[in-house]
């Protein structure tokens, strides 16, 4: 894992509800999560919900949710939600 | 014919001043060319890594480019110094705007169309910048028409750089294949006195020419050339 001289957080499961293409939502996801240096491992992909754990950088982190937030053309985000903010 | 890749004109030297920056195309190429506070031209894709916004309507901030739309700072490498936003984030490396090699020379700002050309960087000589002349013209058929000596006399130096004698003075010409139908022809003058403005008033005859005559055939071309020499 990169480090980046920020203080970085713990892995972070971002969950993504919406309707996804699931290919092209991942293929989106990898594309941000290069761009910014975090490290990131996709979980559950399907056509209603997406899960993937990052980690960096807490602005990267913050960042790339933003970004990922718009999703490509072909994807609808309705929602998103970090897993530990519903335990 | 086509082009090879190699390296071509997109502006003339004394256009782009210090702290400035100008949008151009090459092969429809959305590229930003800038100069820095040192004096030094880059030539980079025109779009920011953020947000798409082209870099060429941004602000040079000493030998730094500031996109407009958030203020996200590249250094002359290409590479994401400040956010903004995040003022106190360490930017990683991989937000970094695409870069071409480029040389200033005989007067005008040159960029290697693409990084797997081999041909040299062009010639420097001494060459005083007159006029840029945007053509709606495509590069192919602007190239054979002067081979051809169409529009004049003018002696293929390379596949998209001319010269010509005009009342006493000697010009060299840069063609710029701007996109599939427009050109641009940067003119410098290499030898002579003859006056910019009146090179300049040559050179809008020369643009009318071009765009008004016929189109032709590369063997064509090559038969006119072979006559009129």
């Amino acid at each position: 894992m990169r480090q980046l001289g920020q203080a970085t957080t713990e892995p972070v499961t971002m969950v993504f509800l919406g309707h996804f293409k699931p290919e092209s939502f991942a293929e989106f996801v990898r594309h941000r999560a290069a761009r910014l240096s975090l490290g990131m491992r996709l979980g559950t992909v399907s056509d209603e919900r997406v899960e993937v754990a990052v980690e960096g950088a807490a602005d990267l982190v913050d960042m790339f949710e933003m970004a990922c937030s718009l999703g490509p053309i072909d994807c609808l985000v309705l929602d998103i939600y970090r897993n530990a903010e519903r335990q | 014919m086509g082009f090879a890749a190699g390296w071509y004109a997109l502006a003339l030297g004394d256009g782009l001043e210090p702290g400035t920056s100008a949008g151009t195309q090459l092969f429809d190429k959305e590229l930003v060319v800038w100069r820095d506070a040192s004096g030094a031209s880059h030539v980079w894709e025109d779009r920011c890594p953020h947000r798409g916004m082209r870099l060429s309507f941004g602000f040079v901030r000493g030998n730094h480019i500031a996109c407009l739309y958030h203020g996200w700072q590249y250094d002359e490498a290409g590479q994401c110094r400040h956010i903004p936003a995040h003022p106190s984030l360490e930017v990683p490396e991989t937000i970094k705007v695409p870069t071409y090699a480029s040389v200033e020379a005989a007067g005008m700002i040159w960029v290697q169309s693409a990084p797997e050309a081999t041909e040299p960087p062009p010639a420097d000589f001494a060459a005083v910048p007159v006029r840029s002349l945007y053509l709606d013209r495509a590069p192919e058929m602007v190239a054979l028409l002067l081979e051809a000596g169409l529009a004049g006399s003018f002696e293929s130096l390379s596949s998209s750089t001319f010269g010509i004698a005009l009342d006493g003075a000697d010009l060299f010409l840069a063609l710029q294949p701007y996109g599939a139908e427009r050109s641009a022809l940067h003119i410098a003058r290499t030898g002579g006195d003859l006056s910019p403005k009146d090179i300049a008033v040559w050179a809008e005859d020369l643009r009318a020419t071009l765009e008004a005559l016929p189109a032709i055939a590369p063997a064509s071309a090559a038969r006119q050339a072979g006559a009129l020499a």
